[in-house]
């Protein structure tokens, strides 16, 4: 039974990805059968609209071939001017990038979707320019014609007989937000070439071009735009249906495509991804490493790679595997993995090798339950790339040619002085060993070569008569035919197993490093040592330079260059890597013409440097399985990298988190073991004092003064702990509303014991409005700032508290009627440990002076100002601050 | 009868000091230097007032006064070296009835012994139905309220909020407190109905928050009605 209940997870993932490609540029794709329909057209005239509605668009390309129709619509369009390089003497215009990103409209036009940059610029492909706008939030509106589609590039170049290099792969397509599929009859469009009104380029193009614009071909161009348009609808609904409930692919099909060096592969990994796309499977692409394969030319493992690769962008995942008996293997790998087709190439061949089975027959001979499609290679027409041939490297293959006859000499020349005294089959022993050495160190080849000759030398120099291929006895016919079957048995067996050592040993290395590299990191304290350790290590391991760079901050600091000097283009290959966490570089698609391929060093999405591989010498390849091992050692670096880093911050952290612990300790033990003993003093000394009466006025009087001293010891520890907690810097306001008055009413109340005397007047001038603060601090501040105002006024002093509004500002004024501030002291006042005292006596009273400085540290938590001065009009200090208001909404 | 008070506090020192203080003034003692010793005199010598340090060996001191108020209405003073206002309001909230930080003189502690002793006696005699402090009444039958004998209309929030503080008068109520039985439980002041309405009141009662005589704010904390 179907599940058909809509799947809220999947359609909420659905609504984000929506939203997550909001923060993208939007990609709008002007799609059409071939030149001439009219998707520049159409791209310029919504354009247009956009622009007059006030959109800010711009041309970043746009081909008008010097038509009026284009001209007339480009015209009033702001246009981003072409970016002129230098290549090899010639003057290049091309897609200005830098320009556009630095310009950052709001939609930019790019025509010819499908370009092909010139050499040097960042990207080899207009779409990766594309792509990067779109990344960088910028809208764009492109065209691109059908046969310019990866998948069905082949498919027009078979029909069509023209061949076209640029492609933009399917995913990209696929990817688009919008396509707008610019249809008309094909009729219509050769009258308008008729008109002239199509561009076609002159030369001997020309002609190709008119060989192309056939009634038939537009025909069959405009019905594979159609389809294709039409499957990009039934992708987007297949992506509803399955959050609905509703999967199209509940076959499960899973398809497998085998890949070798053969031309053979483009058209198979092209059908699988048409198979794919229509019954929306996914595709692997495999590509087996035998015995053979690794006797390739580098020709042939490049042609290998490259085909990966287009796989590879076509949407296939890449898988290779070791093995030897290719049929077995892959059927093995393909049932394991639950695959269900298996697509295969098969090339004719000769008569002579028919009755040998290939590959293919193999595999449908051997399959349950996989279905296997074989693939012909015809003589396609299209397959104007270069013949290919599996060439091995001819010179190098005489030498071992060369070598094996010198192997084979070498044991007759060992055999030859016992031929007389030993038993000529004894000898058929040392051929075989010789032949052994043969195939483990040369192959296939050399070993069936030296099994014939060792045979010829056995009988020629081993067997009566000597110096003949005659023999005298029959038996020995027996002998000749053991010794050949043996010979090659033995030689094909060890030639293969010579060539899996050889490749296992290539596995073994790439563990080696990584071992290695894992050892080393692991050992290695800091950064700089690891960075060291790296380069060292990666260098001798595998013939290649190290460039590492690490971020610090925003800056990047190069650990280790090398001695490669790098120059602006390096540079900006770099900045590249970092910015988009991608690699780029030799080897890839992004500025492929550098010195190195450059690999992101980054954890958890966090970039933290970048790791650069230059080739030495001449070289200036790499292959993918490289790049892969590569990419691997980079994750390893940055991770061990990024925990050096993580461990570095994290002892300044430590000792941050030790020495809060230890203020906190200390604060809590201060506040328990001062405060107790002196609420026992302060307690004992008011329990004397109430016998009083009945003691000598003298010791009364020392009491008392005692009792005063202790008093003030309290408050000092008290202002102590508090100034403590402040200076922290980790006191939590404890905020609400409150209005002024009610604090400040609350504060004097609580003095009211300490003023005896001295008269405090409250002025209140215009309504107030509401602060948002700690009421508990704000009356500390103004209880510390009345304490201070009745340390400097006589016992009949009067202090005035001053409340006013200013702007949406409350200001306090504590104002007495002292001596004022002694200017020497008015800079410091609000610092710790300062006094306004001026005599000894005064001091006495007056504290320490950490009143002031809790009050600044209260107000300036709270973002407000304090402020002391003396009144100009008379005698006395005034001490102000000043909170900032609530704004009353509505209440 | 004499008071009888219980001290819950595991410094000797402090002990000792406070036993001479209590018995000086003609009161009787108990000490108790742990949660489980005070629960144990509590029961069995029935103290009119507790004083509690919150620091004690076996139990944190605000769980031992939720514990008390679960079966006595003992008022409790709460005596603490702690000067967070968090702990206060926590302690109050708890069912202390007051607090006192250390280090403290004798005087103000005697003060406070006498508003909880003060307020306890009210609530066990069921206070009249008419409050009257200074110039003002308050008649909870008629659920009227005079300044000078002149009628002070009041909304029935006012008046709800007005007699929740008399009826505590003297002692301090948290804004939490207020909240919770003016507006109910999980009210949240964040139209800042509390600062507004006692504005209100405050202007209604003629009462100059600058030197409040019956509502007096208690910053940080809350609101008390009357002296302390």
């Amino acid at each position: 039974m179907k599940d058909n209940r809509p799947n809220p997870d999947k359609l909420l993932e659905m609504i984000n990805n929506d939203r997550a490609v909001s923060s993208r540029g939007h990609l709008k794709i002007f799609f059409g059968a071939s030149a001439g329909v009219g998707k520049t057209y159409a791209m310029l005239n919504e354009a247009r609209r956009l622009l007059d509605e006030g959109t800010d668009v711009i041309i970043g390309v746009v081909e008008h071939h010097g038509r009026k129709e284009t001209l007339d619509l480009i015209e009033g369009i702001p246009i981003l001017p072409l970016l002129e390089t230098n290549h090899r003497g010639i003057i290049v215009k091309e897609f200005d990038i830098d320009g556009a990103l630095k310009r950052k409209p709001s939609l930019i036009l790019i025509d010819e979707f499908a370009h092909t940059n010139a050499p040097g610029s960042r990207h080899p492909k207009r779409w990766q320019d594309v792509e990067e706008l779109i990344e960088n939030g910028i809208d764009v509106y492109t065209t691109l014609n059908v046969q310019h589609l990866e998948s069905v590039n082949d498919l027009v170049a078979k029909f069509t007989g023209v061949w076209v290099s640029e492609t933009v792969p399917d995913k990209i397509f696929d990817a688009a937000d919008e396509i707008s599929l610019i249809d008309i009859p094909s009729d219509e469009l050769l009258k308008r070439l008729a008109e002239g009104k199509v561009y076609i380029a002159e030369g001997a193009n020309k002609r190709a071009a008119e060989n192309f614009f056939k009634k038939s071909n537009l025909i069959a161009l405009r019905e594979l735009a159609l389809r294709r348009t039409a499957e990009r609808v039934d992708a987007q609904s297949d992506e509803l249906n399955a959050a609905l409930g509703k999967n199209e692919n509940q076959l499960g099909q899973k398809y497998l495509v085998l890949i070798g060096p053969d031309p053979v592969s483009e058209t198979l990994i092209r059908k699988t991804k048409r198979m794919a796309n229509s019954s929306k499977a996914p595709w692997y692409a495999l590509n087996l490493r035998t015995d053979k394969s690794a006797n390739l030319d580098e020709k042939a493992k490049i042609r290998t790679e490259k085909l990966l690769r287009l796989a590879e962008k076509m949407g296939a995942i890449i898988v290779r595997i070791n093995g030897n008996n290719a049929a077995k293997d892959i059927l093995e790998y393909a049932e394991k993995n639950g695959f269900t087709r298996i697509i295969v190439g098969h090339k004719k061949r000769s008569r002579f090798l028919k009755f040998l089975p290939s590959l293919a027959s193999e595999l449908v001979e051997n399959a349950s339950g996989i279905e296997i499609n074989v693939v012909n290679q015809s003589n396609e027409k299209f397959t104007k790339q270069k013949e290919t041939k599996i060439e091995h490297n001819s010179l190098n293959k005489i030498y071992d040619y060369f070598w094996s006859i010198l192997i084979i000499l070498f044991c007759t020349l060992i055999g030859l002085p016992f031929r007389d005294i030993v038993d000529a089959n004894v000898f058929t022993v040392l051929f075989i060993a010789g032949i052994y050495v043969i195939a483990a160190r040369f192959g296939i080849g050399p070993s069936v070569f030296s099994s014939v000759v060792g045979v010829g030398a056995y009988n020629f120099f081993f067997c009566h008569p000597y110096y003949t291929l005659d023999f005298y006895e029959q038996s020995s016919r027996y002998t000749f035919l053991l010794m050949l079957i043996t010979s090659l048995f033995v030689g094909s067996m060890t030639a293969k197993l010579s060539r899996l050592v050889k490749l296992s040993r290539k596995d073994e290395q790439e563990a080696q490093i990584l071992y290695g590299l894992t050892k080393g990191l692991s050992v290695a304290r800091g950064i700089q040592a690891m960075a060291q350790f790296t380069q060292a290590h990666l260098e001798s391991a595998t013939r290649y330079k190290i460039i590492l760079a690490i971020k610090t901050g925003e800056k990047l600091q190069f650990l280790s260059t090398s001695n490669i000097p790098l120059n602006l283009k390096e540079q900006s290959t770099i900045d590249w890597v970092i910015k988009n966490n991608q690699s780029a570089g030799l080897g890839t698609d992004t500025s492929p013409s550098a010195f190195a391929l450059y690999i992101p060093l980054s954890t958890e999405g966090e970039i933290i440097g970048v790791i650069g591989f230059n080739p030495n010498e001449a070289q200036n390849n790499i292959s993918i399985t490289d790049i892969q091992s590569f990419e691997t050692y980079a994750s390893l670096v940055a991770s061990s990298l990024a925990r050096a880093k993580r461990s570095d911050e994290a002892a300044l952290t430590r000792v941050d988190a030790e020495n809060e612990k230890l203020r906190n300790i200390l604060l809590s033990s201060l506040s328990h073991d001062l405060r107790t003993p002196l609420t026992i003093m302060n307690g004992i000394a008011s329990n004397i004092l109430k016998h009083r009466k009945s003691m000598p006025r003298e010791a009364v009087n020392e009491i008392v003064s005692l009792y005063q001293q202790i008093e003030r010891l309290q408050k000092f520890v008290s202002d102590l702990l508090r100034m403590a907690s402040l200076t922290s810097g980790n006191i939590k306001l404890n905020q609400r509303e409150y209005s002024i008055e009610e604090i400040v009413g609350a504060a004097i109340k609580k003095i009211e014991k300490q003023k005896g005397k001295r008269r405090i007047l409250t002025a209140l001038s215009g309504i107030t409005p509401p602060i948002y603060v700690d009421g508990g601090l704000i009356e500390q501040v103004i209880n510390n700032l009345l304490e201070n105002a009745i340390n400097h006024t006589s016992e009949d002093g009067t202090i005035k508290v001053n409340i006013s509004r200013k702007g949406n500002n409350v200001e306090v004024s504590i104002i007495d009627d002292g001596n004022g501030i002694n200017n020497e002291i008015k800079e410091v006042l609000f610092e710790q440990f300062k006094t306004n005292a001026q005599n000894k006596n005064d001091r006495l009273n007056s504290g320490v002076g950490l009143g002031l400085a809790i009050c600044k540290g209260i107000i300036e938590a709270h973002g407000g100002i304090i402020e002391a001065s003396n009144i100009s009009d008379g005698k006395g200090a005034c001490f102000s601050f000043t909170l900032s208001g609530v704004k009353e909404n509505g209440q | 009868m004499t008071t009888s008070i219980l001290v819950v506090e595991d410094d000797k020192q402090i002990i000792k000091y406070l036993k001479s203080a209590i018995t000086s003034n003609n009161m009787t003692f108990f000490g108790a230097q742990n949660a489980k010793e005070a629960i144990q005199k509590i029961i069995s010598n029935h103290p009119d007032i507790i004083i509690l340090d919150l620091g004690l060996p076996d139990l944190d001191g605000q769980d031992l006064i939720k514990e008390i108020r679960e079966w006595s209405h003992t008022p409790i003073v709460v005596l603490s070296a702690r000067e967070a206002e968090v702990e206060k309001i926590k302690a109050l909230e708890n069912g202390a009835d007051d607090y006192i930080t250390k280090p403290f003189n004798t005087g103000e502690l005697f003060a406070r012994i006498k508003v909880a002793l003060r307020h306890s006696k009210k609530l066990n005699s069921q206070a009249d139905s008419i409050f009257k402090f200074e110039y003002f009444t308050l008649d909870f039958a008629s659920r009227r309220v005079f300044i000078e004998n002149q009628e002070v209309r009041l909304t029935p929030i006012e008046y709800k909020l007005l007699s929740i503080l008399v009826k505590n008068s003297g002692k301090l109520i948290t804004r939490s407190q207020l909240l919770k039985e003016v507006w109910g439980k999980n009210f949240d002041d964040h139209g800042n109905h509390l600062r507004v309405h006692t504005q209100h009141l405050r202007e209604k009662l003629g009462d100059n928050p600058l030197s409040p005589r019956l509502i007096i704010t208690i910053p940080g904390i809350g609101y008390r009605f009357g002296e302390g």
